[in-house]
């Protein structure tokens, strides 16, 4: 029975550990993949980087569902998804998966062959884009391990440290989130929309000159004079211009690089990277944002919740419940007014006299040898 | 012959006990304590269990067939044997070794034979030692005197020179040094429970038992048979020491060093070291004396001695 629970225990703590590893690594795997776009880094290096955050996604799908059966098992689906924040291991996991790194794996999968394949998976990157914003939701995952940082031994304090984290940063994220889309929306300027005015120009150009072959030849041959952005034209399905060889594509241009133009079998497809990098570059920025918040309550906030209620109200607590523990609790001046304080000021002041007063009557001695200090010689049982 | 088989007997329970003790003794969690205090450990420790305990010292390992009471007797009689074995010695370095009775010639105009007077000092700590009151009082200002709780405060006082130094040379007239003051300051702590020379458990009128503050005219009875009994000794320490006993609000022209000792004893009692304070606490000493402060009228300490203690242990982070 014991061999059972501790084998579970082992497993459990096995995953634990393995679930903190997976988090402190896709922080680095988010930064990483945005990084290598402002970059300009490699496509193969980009390409591996974008499938790892979608196995790190199938990962933490599997541990939230796993999670949430558990919690349905043992009737406490609400408790998980509320109390112990299963809320944010969905909003790190499901939908990540479904509409950032899954559509990117299968965009990356699928790069196959030619342009055209990719590029009816196009216009729902630019849904992905504002979903990758909920990405750094994961670093509300690392919540978990504020247990094991010095200063938030206790339960209340981790308790209250990761609810203010998770407000800030959840505020932010979905603050972040309501403006894109309203600025998708309502079509707001931005660097997107401006890139995009301008490609949409050309495209409306080159179409208004493709009424004839000629025109549209002659317009071509320019094309290099007027724009740097214009990657490929095909006619009825043929490529009639393209700016690199296939190679070049292959090595420099992902899914979301490519913005895609299309009339009266005229396909335009022109250079987005610029767009993808200003996304890459508010990504990190965010995350940077981000980091540095959960870092400022890890560093600052935690410290000083500890001193101000935790540590106060742990010596109170042992000095009311252990015979021998008799230090007061040390009062910060610049605290003094707090309600804990005035409690343990009334703790110093009353309690610990009172309980000395009283404990010197008492003929029995503090006692530190126990039973169990002479187990061995006892019988067993 | 059944005498002598009798005589085998005990001495296997004898052994039997003492093997029992000294695992005991031995236990880590009191190995730090001074050997009273961990000598009252066991006693409460063999109380509280007595019930978890009985069957196994009952059975053929230990003492078939006794009762508890007569378990507990035997087991109490090899605690105290052993205590004393340690103690005894230790008196011994204490006496012989670790006070400079130096102090003797700024206290008594007569010369004293300081080596007739440890010796004196000696059979008669032995001696007293024997009495349970004794035993149970002199645990704390034993503890302040092995601890050397003392020392680093006389230090800080004789720097000062504030209201207790005032007290030590300009009311009770000292004249001495620090190094003298401090050792003066362990014979006290040392002879304080000689005033148990004439209680019964607790229950002598003149002592209050919670406080231990004693009246006047008791101290003065011992006293008047202690200096005949130690005539080596001299009168000022001696009085000073059962002094000590006494309870500063009610009277007034007890000596500063009296006070000084009463304080320090009080500090001796179940002091247990400290490495490291937990966070959000404040220090030992700090602590204790400030407890203390607010406790001063039902102990009989001199407030204004505590807040001088008080600050040095806060300025100290003590």
């Amino acid at each position: 029975m014991s061999n059972t629970s501790n084998g579970e225990s082992r497993v459990k703590v096995f995953f634990e550990s393995l679930v903190i590893v997976a988090i402190l690594l896709v922080l680095v795997q988010m930064f990483l993949e945005d990084f290598a776009v402002i970059s300009g880094w490699n496509m193969d290096v980009r390409r591996k980087l974008s499938i790892s955050g979608f196995f790190f996604d199938l990962f933490f799908t599997i541990e939230f569902l796993v999670r949430l059966y558990y919690a349905s098992v043992n009737r406490k689906t609400m408790h998980y998804l509320i109390r112990e924040r299963g809320w944010i291991d969905f909003f790190a996991s499901v939908p990540l998966l479904m509409f950032n790194s899954g559509p990117t794996t299968i965009a990356i999968l699928l790069k196959g062959s030619t342009l055209v394949n990719v590029s009816g998976i196009l216009n729902i990157l630019k849904v992905i884009k504002a979903i990758r914003i909920a990405r750094v939701l994961r670093f509300l995952r690392i919540v978990k391990i504020f247990g094991k940082i010095k200063y938030v031994e206790s339960k209340m304090a981790q308790r209250h440290i990761a609810n203010i984290t998770t407000i800030s940063i959840t505020v932010l994220v979905f603050s972040l989130l309501g403006i894109s889309i309203l600025q998708s929306s309502l079509g707001l300027p931005g660097v997107e929309s401006r890139i995009y005015g301008e490609q949409l120009k050309i495209a409306k150009a080159i179409d208004k000159l493709a009424t004839s072959d000629e025109g549209l030849n002659r317009a071509l041959e320019n094309a290099d004079m007027f724009t740097d952005t214009l990657l490929v034209v095909k006619k009825d399905g043929k490529t009639i211009y393209s700016r690199y060889g296939n190679g070049y594509y292959a090595e420099n241009f992902g899914p979301g690089d490519y913005s895609y133009f299309a009339k009266d079998g005229l396909e335009l497809f022109f250079d987005s990277r610029i767009v993808s990098v200003a996304s890459s570059l508010q990504n990190i920025i965010f995350f940077i944002i981000v980091l540095l918040t959960v870092v400022a309550f890890l560093v600052f906030y935690s410290p000083h919740f500890a001193i101000t209620v935790t540590d106060p109200l742990h010596i109170i607590e042992r000095g009311m419940s252990e015979k021998g523990y008799n230090l007061e609790v040390k009062i910060p001046s610049a605290y003094a007014a707090d309600d804990v304080f005035r409690v343990a000021k009334l703790y110093n002041e009353v309690f610990l006299p009172m309980k000395d007063k009283f404990s010197t009557g008492e003929e029995k001695p503090l006692l530190d040898i126990e039973m169990k200090d002479i187990q061995d010689i006892l019988p067993k049982g | 012959m059944i005498l002598e088989a009798e005589n085998i007997l005990m001495s296997i329970e004898e052994e039997k006990a003492s093997s029992f003790i000294k695992r005991l003794l031995g236990n880590p969690s009191l190995s730090t304590l001074p050997v009273l205090q961990r000598e009252e450990q066991i006693v409460q420790f063999l109380r509280i269990n007595a019930r978890q305990l009985y069957p196994t010292l009952s059975s053929a390992n230990f003492f078939p067939g006794k009762s508890w009471e007569n378990i507990f007797r035997i087991l109490i009689k090899t605690v105290i044997d052993e205590s004393n074995r340690i103690l005894f010695t230790e008196l011994d370095r204490a006496i012989r070794e670790r006070i400079d009775f130096a102090f003797v010639r700024f206290i008594e105009e007569r010369r004293t034979d300081i080596e007739s007077m440890k010796e004196e000092l000696l059979a008669f700590l032995k001696r007293i030692m024997a009495k349970p009151e004794v035993r149970k009082n002199f645990s704390g200002p034993y503890t302040s005197f092995q601890k050397n709780l003392t020392v680093r405060y006389i230090d800080e006082i004789m720097e000062r020179k504030k209201y207790i130094f005032f007290e030590l040379f300009k009311v009770q007239k000292l004249k001495m040094g620090k190094e003298e003051l401090q050792n003066y300051i362990k014979a006290n702590l040392l002879l304080r429970p000689s005033v148990h020379l004439l209680t019964v458990t607790d229950k002598t009128e003149g002592i209050g038992i919670q406080s231990g503050v004693v009246h006047k005219q008791f101290t003065d009875k011992v006293f008047n048979i202690l200096r005949n009994q130690l005539k080596n000794v001299p009168e000022a320490l001696l009085k000073s020491a059962l002094d000590s006993n006494l309870s500063f609000i009610e009277d007034k022209g007890t000596e500063a060093t009296a006070r000084l000792t009463s304080i320090f004893a009080s500090r001796g009692k179940n002091y247990r070291e400290v490495k490291k304070v937990e966070r959000g606490a404040d220090s030992p000493d700090k602590s204790w004396f400030n407890i203390a402060r607010r406790n001063y009228k039902f102990y009989g300490f001199d407030i204004n001695m505590l807040d001088e203690l008080y600050k040095i242990a806060a300025e100290n982070g003590w």
